[in-house]
């Protein structure tokens, strides 16, 4: 059983950059084996500035006190949920915990999404917090050891 | 305006039923939604065992909080290779050989750099960040 992920990236910036496409396969940490298990796929409608845990560690059948895994997560900014992305406004995603330290890693506006690494240690949850109070929808998922 | 996308494709078949997502977006400056980003960094190094770099310096001469984009691939071919990513001290994760990341990056301080730790062999790194601007540091030469 296998999951991968593919980007490509094209860009006009620069003249001459020939774009990027690339794909992993998510395997285990330091191995060939395929990474097996997953939170599943999830939505989530947010409607205050309030930081919020979308992926809480501990409560995931993950071992959280490990530091050696390769798990991926995948966010992305749905707008409204019906369609219409506002690139004005922005989700900021960090790790740490919401109601204790965070470190931001970046603003997702409407439409953005992310694909990074985490160690899917207890107190690395990954955490949202919308710019306002208008209601927006983040998907995402978790893949881990 | 630069246009810049990145599109992701996410399949597993780890539930009973295949899951596929995709997904696409323009890369537009902060706030805005029709000015694109225009302004792009785009390096290929490697990074060594034991040694530690920051990527994306986060210093003065890099706007703050912007939508800034990064990707970072490892393209290590041995399966035990890794590098860890830290944002301002924080560890992110860890990125094996064959695997990429791509985040927003908002610089929001100057502490807020984007550092990679060579952890196993010499790892090969591809790495592009789009941004909106930075300022170039004086040059001392007179010509």
């Amino acid at each position: 059983m296998a999951t991968t992920a593919t980007i490509s990236i094209s860009s006009d910036i620069a003249p001459g950059f020939g774009g990027i496409s690339n794909t992993m396969t998510l395997t285990k940490a330091g191995a060939l084996t395929d990474i097996e298990e997953t939170i599943g796929f999830s939505r989530r409608k947010l409607a205050a500035t309030t930081a919020v845990d979308i992926i809480r560690m501990a409560t995931e059948l993950v071992d959280t006190t490990a530091t050696t895994t390769a798990a991926k997560v995948y966010v992305r900014n749905m707008g409204d949920g019906k369609g219409s992305f506002d690139k004005s406004t922005y989700v900021k995603i960090s790790i740490g915990a919401s109601d204790g330290t965070m470190q931001e890693i970046g603003k997702l506006y409407g439409g953005d999404w992310m694909l990074f690494p985490v160690t899917a240690a207890d107190d690395m949850d990954v955490v949202a917090a919308p710019e306002n109070n208008n209601a927006v929808v983040l998907e995402y998922t978790m893949f881990y050891e | 305006m630069a246009t810049t996308t990145a599109a992701v494709t996410l399949t597993s078949d780890l539930l009973s039923d295949n899951m596929s997502v995709s997904a696409s977006t323009t890369c537009t400056k902060a706030g805005t939604t029709a000015d694109g980003l225009d302004m792009m960094d785009y390096r290929y190094l490697d990074i060594a065992s034991g040694t530690n770099w920051d990527l994306s310096n986060a210093d003065n001469s890099l706007n703050k909080n912007k939508a800034n984009k990064v990707y970072i691939a490892n393209h290590s071919t041995d399966e035990t290779y890794y590098v860890i990513i830290t944002i301002d001290a924080t560890v992110i994760g860890r990125l094996y050989a064959g695997d990429w990341m791509f985040i927003p990056w908002g610089a929001e301080d100057a502490t807020a750099d984007i550092e990679i730790q060579g952890a196993t062999g010499t790892n090969t790194i591809c790495y592009a960040l789009f941004h909106e601007g930075q300022t170039l540091h004086a040059g001392g030469d007179t010509v």
